[in-house]
C-alpha cells in the first residue's frame, strides 16, 4: 500500500511539474519558443528592473531606450563584438542563444517602458553638464552631445537615449569609449571623447543626463 | 508537514532530478551554474567572493537554479591549506603544524533540470577526516555535503512579483540566500577556525548532513521572504543526503518526528545598496542515544535575528552580516538538575571589502556563550581578520588569523594546565579553487 501511494504521489508530482512548466514563466534562455516579454520579466528584470528602471547603477536603465540601439547591443553581445567587462561578465552568456525574434521582442518591451530620472542634487555640476551636452567644449573640439542624441537626449535609432541614465553607468561607458576599444560599434565616441574630455567634464555631463526627464 | 509527505515529495525530487541529469544537454565547461547562464562568477557572487550572493544570485537560487539553459551539471572544488596554531596542541596532530596540505575536494552535481526544477548536490572528500589515536595517522573519506533540490515558479508582471518554491535540503539554513544564515557564514572558507571549540546552537551546527528537510517558501515583491521547513532524520530514502558522514564519527543524529524551521525576512534595495533584516527559529528534538530512538528527547529551541547589508557598485563591494542566535536547551541528562534548562548564545558578525572582485579584506567577530549545567564550559570569543586575492574567478588565495579572547570561557589557564586563550590563535593560509 505504501509503495502504491508513493508511486501515485510520484506520478501526480511529475504531472503537476510538467503542467506547470509553461513557456509563460520560463527562464530558459535556449528555448526559441519563449517570448521576449517573458524573458524580459523572468530574466532581464533581475538586474534592469521589471519596467527597465534598474535600481543598482551597475546596470543601465533600459526603459524608453531606443529599440534599434538595444537590438544592436544584444547582437554585439551575442557576437562578442562588445567586450567591456560588464558586457562579457553578464551579457555574453545571456544573449548567446537569443533568436532575432526574441531580440526584437526584448527591445520592444523595454523601449515601450517609461524612463525615470534622478532628482537634481548638484546644480553647479548639472549646469556645467548641460552646457557640454548642448554646446560641446569648443576649445577642445568636442561637439555637442545633442547633435546625435537629440535635443532632449531621447536618442535616435542606434544613437542611444541618455536621458535618465544612471550617472555612474554613463561615466563608466564614456571611459570605455575614451580609453579602450571594447565597444567597436561606438568607435565614433572614441573620437568625440578623445583625451581632452576631462574626467570632471565626463562627470558633469553624466550628472546632468541622469536628471534629465523626457518622454 | 507529515513525515510521509516529506518522504513522497523526496522520492519525486530525486527521480525527476536523476532523470533530468541523465538527459542530454549542451555540454559546457564548469562551475556549472555560471556556465548554465554563460556568466562570470561575479554576476551571482558579491565581488566574486563565493559563496556570498548578489541580489541576482539570490533570485537565481530562489527560482530553483533554473535560469539559463541545461549544461553539463558538474563542478569540482578543492582546498589546499596550512594551519598554524600559536602554541601547538599535540592532540590535534598534523592539521596544526603549518605545512600545506590537501584538505578537501568536492564534486558538485548542479544545475537546471527543467524550467521549474534544479538543484545542487555536493559530495566532499575530507583528507583529514579521522585521526587514528593508535598510530596518529589521519584517514580520509568521502561523504555527502550540502544538498539543495528545488521546485520553483515565478509570477511576475509590472504589478507584482511572486516567487514560490519547495526546497529539499540536508542542512538547516543551507537553503537561505543571505550570508548571515549560519550554513553560509561567516566562516565560509573550508578549514576556517570559525568559533573554535565553542558549542554553537543547533541551528548553526550539528544537524548538517544528519537530517533531511522539505520546505516551502515565498518571496513577494522582493520585499518579504517567508519559509517553513520540516526536518527529520536523514535516513531511508534520504540516506543519500547523509551518506558517509558518520563513518568513524559515531551514529547519526536521530531526530524525533518532523522538526520545524521557519524564516521571515524583509529586504530592500536602493541605489547600489541592499539590506535584509531577518528572524528565524527552529525546534529540534533529538534522541540522546541515537542507537535507541525511543523515550525522552533532548529539546532545543532556537531563535535567531540576523541582518545583511551590501554595497555593490563596480569596482567596490562592501558587505556586512550579523547574526544572533539564542538557544534554549532542555537536555534529558539535566532533567533532574536544579535548573534543567541551559542556554547557548551565539553572536557572529562579518564585514568585507573587495576591490575589482580581486582584492579583499574581511573582519569577523564571534562570541559564543551560555550556561552549561554539568557540562564543560566551551565559550569562545575572538576576531578573525583576513585578506584574500582572487587572481582568476575560479581561484581564491587567502590568509586569515583568528585571535581568541576567550577559550573554554576563560582568558587564561583555559585547560587547567596553564594554556592561555591566545595560545589557540590560528593562522590559516588557503588556496581555494572551483571549476
Amino acid at each position: 500500500m505504501k509503495t502504491a501511494s508513493i508511486a501515485l504521489m510520484l506520478i501526480l508530482a511529475l504531472a503537476g511539474m510538467s503542467c506547470s512548466t509553461t513557456t509563460e514563466h520560463s527562464r530558459n534562455l535556449a528555448d526559441p519558443r519563449i517570448s521576449g516579454k517573458t524573458l524580459a520579466q523572468q530574466v532581464c528584470s533581475n538586474c534592469h528592473g521589471i519596467d527597465g528602471n534598474s535600481v543598482n547603477p551597475n546596470f543601465p536603465r533600459l526603459a524608453g531606450q531606443q529599440k534599434e540601439y538595444m537590438i544592436a547591443q544584444l547582437k554585439q553581445f551575442k557576437s562578442h563584438s562588445r567586450f567591456d567587462p560588464p558586457g562579457f561578465e553578464y551579457m555574453w552568456g545571456l544573449s548567446r542563444n537569443l533568436t532575432d525574434k526574441q531580440v526584437d521582442e526584448l527591445a520592444s518591451y523595454f523601449s515601450a517602458q517609461k524612463g525615470l530620472a534622478d532628482k537634481p542634487d548638484d546644480t553647479k555640476r548639472e549646469e556645467n553638464g548641460r552646457d557640454i551636452f548642448e554646446h560641446g567644449v569648443a576649445v577642445q573640439n568636442i561637439p555637442a552631445c545633442l547633435t546625435c542624441h537629440g535635443m532632449d537626449a531621447a536618442g535616435n535609432g542606434t544613437f542611444p537615449r541618455l536621458a535618465g541614465q544612471h550617472a555612474d553607468y554613463l561615466i563608466k561607458q564614456l571611459k570605455v569609449f575614451q580609453r579602450t576599444d571594447e565597444r567597436p560599434e561606438g568607435a565614433i565616441m572614441k573620437v568625440i571623447t578623445h583625451d581632452d574630455l576631462t574626467l570632471d567634464n565626463i562627470e558633469n555631463v553624466a550628472a546632468y543626463l541622469a536628471t534629465l526627464s523626457t518622454k | 508537514m507529515g513525515r510521509y509527505m516529506i518522504h513522497c515529495a523526496g522520492v519525486s525530487f530525486v527521480f525527476v532530478l536523476t532523470l533530468g541529469l541523465l538527459l542530454p544537454g549542451t555540454a559546457e565547461a564548469v562551475p556549472a551554474f555560471a556556465r548554465q547562464r554563460g556568466q562570470n562568477c561575479v554576476a551571482c557572487h558579491a565581488g566574486g567572493q563565493f559563496p556570498e550572493l548578489t541580489p541576482y544570485g539570490r533570485i537565481f537560487k530562489l527560482t530553483g537554479y533554473t535560469l539559463g539553459e541545461r549544461t553539463l551539471p558538474l563542478s569540482v572544488m578543492g582546498v589546499l591549506n596550512a594551519n598554524k596554531v600559536k602554541v601547538n596542541d599535540s592532540t590535534q596532530g598534523h592539521t596544526q603544524d603549518g605545512n600545506l596540505i590537501f584538505n578537501t575536494a568536492s564534486l558538485f552535481i548542479a544545475g537546471k533540470v527543467t524550467d521549474n526544477i534544479g538543484g545542487f548536490a555536493q559530495i566532499t572528500y575530507n583528507n583529514y577526516d579521522t585521526l587514528n589515536p593508535d598510530n596518529s595517522r589521519w584517514t580520509g573519506h568521502s561523504g555527502a555535503d550540502n544538498m539543495d533540490f528545488r521546485y520553483a515558479d515565478r509570477y511576475i508582471n509590472d504589478k507584482q512579483d511572486l516567487i514560490f518554491g519547495l526546497s529539499l535540503n540536508n542542512n538547516p539554513t543551507v537553503q537561505d540566500v543571505w550570508m548571515s544564515a549560519p550554513a553560509w557564514g561567516p566562516a565560509t572558507v573550508p578549514g576556517s577556525t570559525g568559533a573554535g571549540g565553542g558549542t554553537l546552537p543547533k541551528l548553526a551546527d550539528g544537524l548538517g548532513q544528519q537530517v533531511a528537510g522539505l520546505g516551502a517558501y515565498v518571496y513577494w515583491n522582493q520585499t518579504v521572504y517567508a519559509e517553513i521547513t520540516g526536518y527529520k532524520t536523514g535516513d531511508g530514502i534520504f540516506s543519500f543526503m547523509t551518506q558517509g558522514v558518520n563513518k568513524d564519527h559515531g551514529p547519526q543524529t536521530y531526530l524525533k518526528g518532523t522538526n520545524p524551521y521557519w524564516r521571515l525576512a524583509l529586504t530592500h534595495a536602493w541605489g547600489p545598496h541592499n539590506g535584509m533584516l531577518g528572524v528565524s527559529g527552529m525546534n529540534v528534538k533529538i534522541y540522546p542515544d541515537s542507537t535507541d530512538p525511543t523515550g525522552p528527547t533532548d529539546r532545543y529551541r532556537d531563535l535567531s535575528l540576523d541582518a545583511q547589508y551590501q554595497y555593490l557598485l563596480d569596482p567596490h563591494t562592501i558587505t556586512a552580516q550579523a547574526s544572533y542566535i539564542h538557544e534554549k536547551q532542555n537536555l534529558f541528562t539535566n532533567l533532574a538538575a536544579v535548573n534543567p534548562s541551559d542556554t547557548v548564545n551565539s553572536f557572529r558578525a562579518k564585514m568585507s571589502y573587495v576591490y575589482q572582485a580581486k582584492y579583499g579584506a574581511t573582519l569577523s567577530y564571534f562570541d559564543v556563550h551560555g550556561s552549561t549545567n554539568n557540562n564543560p564550559n566551551t565559550d569562545t570569543r575572538g576576531w578573525t581578520p583576513e585578506i584574500f586575492w582572487t587572481p582568476l574567478q575560479y581561484v581564491r588565495i587567502g590568509l586569515q588569523y583568528t585571535l581568541f579572547d576567550k577559550v573554554n570561557g576563560l582568558s587564561g589557564n583555559t585547560d587547567g594546565a596553564g594554556r592561555n586563550a591566545k595560545d589557540d590563535n590560528t593562522l590559516l593560509f588557503y588556496v581555494w579553487g572551483a571549476y
